[in-house]
């Protein structure tokens, strides 16, 4: 493709192509300090084409695929190119990754030990990691947590946070405009801008760690936390990962020693200040 | 004819235990498919660990060693239920 950038984040390497130079130019900067060897062998190719001969030029509209791509992707706007580059890496990682077990969570570390946070989308997932990743934990990904499946350990898959409607002020107002992305407003997601985690998380991105504690956090309730039964956890981490099944027995080991091990908790809290104060807590509590 | 029918595992159809509270997980390499069942399944399964074939009587007659099983007419009924499902689910097979 005519514009193109190799990009490594955590273990996976991505080669991203576009027919347009917006979407690669902005991830090029955005990933700065990420590694982007341009002769690497990537893992996933990603690319963003244009939906017919015509969509390059006229009200462009970009169709998502690469090594793996879904019949039924929506094409999206080259305004919000960034999203589609970013969707691409998600969906070339969700569909096409082996070597781990992933589950779709966030994850923070602090002392050598892990808190995985997983929760559907607007759980607060991501915001929480964020907030963290910004005292004193080192941020390890808002996306994809990576289950290594002989030693048991969390490893990091830092992409740049995808902050949606509420949480991108919160944020913003936390680690200064240098550190965000674009706005990309009204996507079918709502408005959704990027955060570059701190440079440290980038740099420590190769460095797993054992994980201590699960939270499962829901965000605009009343606070609260409550135990989690260990099936009720299994059950909602297999559906929080999208290669489960694809691992076969060692997944099922891998995993259900994360179960039987991690202490869990499910937290519900109104506000992100709230959530910190508790997550705080329960790390001293339970970690 | 229940009485009559019988059950047997195969091993290559053994599966991976794992208890998580009172749910039992069983990972079928076979199907690649992680079942979660509670009691009385993993009991009736353990009862034809060695892959010989076994009627319903016979595997309630063995359970009943263990179990205070109720009456007998209803427990086999039960016994009989839980087979045909897990025939169903490809982890034992009619004999």
């Amino acid at each position: 493709m005519r514009h193109q950038l190799t990009l490594r984040i955590g273990p996976a390497t991505f080669r991203i192509g576009s027919a347009w130079p917006a979407p690669v130019s902005q991830l090029a900067s955005l990933y700065a300090a990420y590694p982007q060897p341009a002769d690497a062998i990537a893992d996933f190719t990603v690319r963003l084409q244009p939906t017919s001969l015509a969509r390059r030029f006229i009200r462009p509209s970009i169709f998502i695929t690469g090594d793996h791509g879904l019949a039924d992707a929506a094409p999206m706007s080259l305004a919000h190119g960034l999203l589609a580059a970013e969707m691409g890496m998600n969906l070339q990682m969700a569909l096409g990754w082996r070597r781990h077990l992933l589950l779709h969570a966030s994850s923070v570390e602090k002392d050598g030990r892990v808190l995985v946070m997983t929760g559907e989308s607007g759980s607060g997932k991501s915001t929480l990691a964020a907030l963290l990743g910004e005292r004193g934990w080192r941020f390890m990904g808002d996306e994809f947590a990576l289950l290594d499946l002989d030693s048991g350990a969390i490893l990091p898959f830092p992409r740049l946070v995808s902050l949606k409607n509420r949480a991108i002020e919160v944020v913003a107002g936390e680690v200064g405009a240098g550190r965000m992305g674009p706005l990309l407003a009204a996507t079918a997601k709502g408005d959704i801008r990027h955060m570059l985690p701190r440079n440290d998380a980038v740099a420590r991105m190769g460095q797993g760690a054992m994980p201590a504690l699960l939270l499962f956090p829901r965000f605009g309730h009343a606070a609260d936390m409550r135990a989690v039964g260990q099936a009720e956890i299994f059950m909602r981490l297999t559906q929080a990962s999208t290669n489960y099944v694809a691992l076969g027995e060692p997944a099922f080991t891998a995993l259900t020693r994360f179960v039987r091990d991690v202490p869990a908790r499910a937290i519900d809290f109104p506000t992100g200040e709230e959530a910190i104060a508790m997550v705080e807590r329960l790390w001293e509590d339970m970690a | 004819m229940t009485a009559t029918k019988l059950y047997r595992r195969d091993g290559a159809d053994a599966v991976t235990a794992c208890a998580l509270d009172d749910i039992v997980l069983l990972y079928h390499p076979r199907s690649g498919q992680t079942h979660m069942v509670i009691s009385p399944v993993p009991e009736i399964l353990d009862q034809l660990a060695d892959f010989t074939p076994a009627s319903v009587a016979q595997i309630h007659d063995r359970l009943a060693r263990s179990f205070d099983l109720g009456p007998a007419d209803d427990a086999m009924r039960e016994i009989a239920a839980h087979l045909d499902a897990l025939v169903a689910l490809g982890l034992v097979r009619p004999a």
